[in-house]
């Protein structure tokens, strides 16, 4: 669950925005390119920081400029998938999922187990992503698709409580495309994780979306 | 004149030497990097010109400064007893050494650091993952070829070192004498085998650096222009 209602100074305008997303539910943020959508994830996420305001993820107070709270990106269980991936170029893709394993049970307070348990559940999610056959491939020998899919892997192997897509899906072509949204409606399934997607795209909006909110300047001014 | 102990002493100091400047010059660079308070900035700027001094300062102005400082009488020296200890020691030849490369270890540090994708750090920890562990992790490997080309020629500058060295290390035989100073002796003295000898050793030296040094310019180019073709990472 996401409650955001906070102000950030842009350098053309400011973002004001406020808004709540329901556990299990995709709340979709759809504006053209420069409204203020990957800057509002960005607040959320711990990214950036607003001016003012609050964010409260799953009930915890993660940022408020009235109460001093800053709380860093590690504490606040925020996954997020960049438009570019940001995959480790360095580390083949189990490596890069199993980073993320390691640090979820790091984050949590948990023991880590050992390097062969940490690789299997990394294969595991590689597997739910439909991508465990290119486990050992390095990120620039993989397609686009194949690209996001991990991104998105190795998010939701740390376990985050939200998760925030930055127009993931914006650079594939039509057909990788559908077959992205077919993915994220089934991880949707059955979970009470909380999505926020940002998108320009209409379509992608209507099919993925149990709620849309229009964001023009930084300000969010239409609930479709 | 025995020319294997200047040999096997200028490695042993520029090694040493190496592996110090590494340490501190990638320490600093991150730590000065990552500051971003005002005051912060501030004292990051003047630490940074300190750093860098000794690249635009004559290497005998640095020994002589070294000296003051080492001597018996300086700050650092006075805590080594009255024997003047670091003094006329290969050990100070190691200190001139870090001293003169730190300033190009820094510099290719901090542009290395630099260059890292940051949607690749901010990707790590939203993750979750700890400072420390990203630095290690994700910073490090992917600024290495540019960190391995600032080590390179951090060895390089501290096997070519003469000033500094002979201010604060002098020129003793078996002792303090590196290639340098061996090849001065020896043109001094009309040795001019000895002198060839010594030339050919820094020659070889010298072409090993380069190829460092240009393998880690073509990987640092190459993982850049893959980041802004959108590959890879990105």
């Amino acid at each position: 669950m996401i409650q955001a209602n906070c102000t950030r100074r842009l350098p053309e305008f400011v973002l004001d925005v406020s808004l709540s997303v329901a556990p299990g539910e995709t709340l979709v943020i759809q504006g053209e390119s420069g409204a203020g959508k990957t800057s509002l994830l960005e607040c959320i996420a711990g990214l950036a920081a607003p001016d003012c305001g609050t964010i409260i993820i799953n009930q915890v107070t993660v940022w408020s400029s009235q109460d001093r709270i800053n709380l860093s990106p590690q504490e606040r269980a925020a996954g997020f998938v960049f438009q570019d991936t940001a995959l480790f170029p360095h580390m083949c893709a189990l490596e890069n999922v199993s980073f993320a394993v390691t640090a979820g049970y790091r984050r949590r307070h948990e023991t880590v187990p050992q390097k062969k348990a940490v690789a299997a559940l990394a294969q595991q999610e590689l597997e739910r992503l439909g991508i465990a056959h290119l486990a050992h491939a390095r990120p620039r020998m993989l397609s686009g698709g194949e690209r996001q899919r991990l991104a998105l892997a190795r998010a939701l192997a740390a376990q985050p409580s939200v998760l925030l897509l930055d127009e993931p899906f914006s650079a594939l072509d039509r057909k990788t495309r559908e077959e992205m949204w077919r993915i994220v409606r089934e991880l949707k399934t059955g979970t009470r994780l909380s999505l926020v997607l940002v998108t320009h795209d209409h379509e992608e909006a209507q099919v993925l979306a149990d709620r849309i909110l229009q964001i023009d300047r930084g300000l969010i001014h239409d609930d479709a | 004149m025995n020319l294997l102990d200047p040999i096997l002493l200028s490695l042993r100091v520029a090694g040493l030497a190496t592996v110090i400047t590494a340490v501190l010059g990638l320490f600093l660079a991150a730590r000065l990097n990552a500051t971003r308070s005002r005051p912060g900035r501030i004292l990051a700027g003047g630490l940074e010109s300190l750093i860098l001094a000794p690249m635009v300062f004559p290497p005998t102005m640095t020994g002589y400064l070294l000296l003051l400082l080492l001597g018996p009488n300086g700050p650092v020296g006075s805590l080594w007893g009255a024997s003047g200890g670091l003094l006329f020691s290969w050990l100070a030849a190691v200190i001139a050494s870090v001293v003169v490369s730190l300033p190009l270890m820094y510099q290719s540090a901090k542009t290395a650091l630099t260059s890292v994708d940051p949607h690749c750090i901010a990707a790590a920890r939203t993750l979750g993952s700890s400072e420390r562990r990203i630095f290690w992790k994700i910073t490090v490997p992917l600024a290495w070829p540019g960190i391995a080309g600032g080590m390179a020629l951090a060895f390089a500058r501290a096997i070519g070192e003469f000033g500094a060295t002979l201010m604060v290390a002098g020129n003793i035989p078996g002792a303090t004498q590196t290639i340098p100073l061996a090849l001065y002796s020896a043109v001094e003295s009309g040795n001019t085998s000895a002198a060839n000898l010594l030339l050919g050793v820094t020659v070889a030296l010298s072409f090993a650096i380069v190829i460092v040094v240009r393998w880690s310019e073509r990987r640092t180019a190459a993982s850049r222009a893959h980041r802004l073709a959108g590959g890879g990472s990105r």
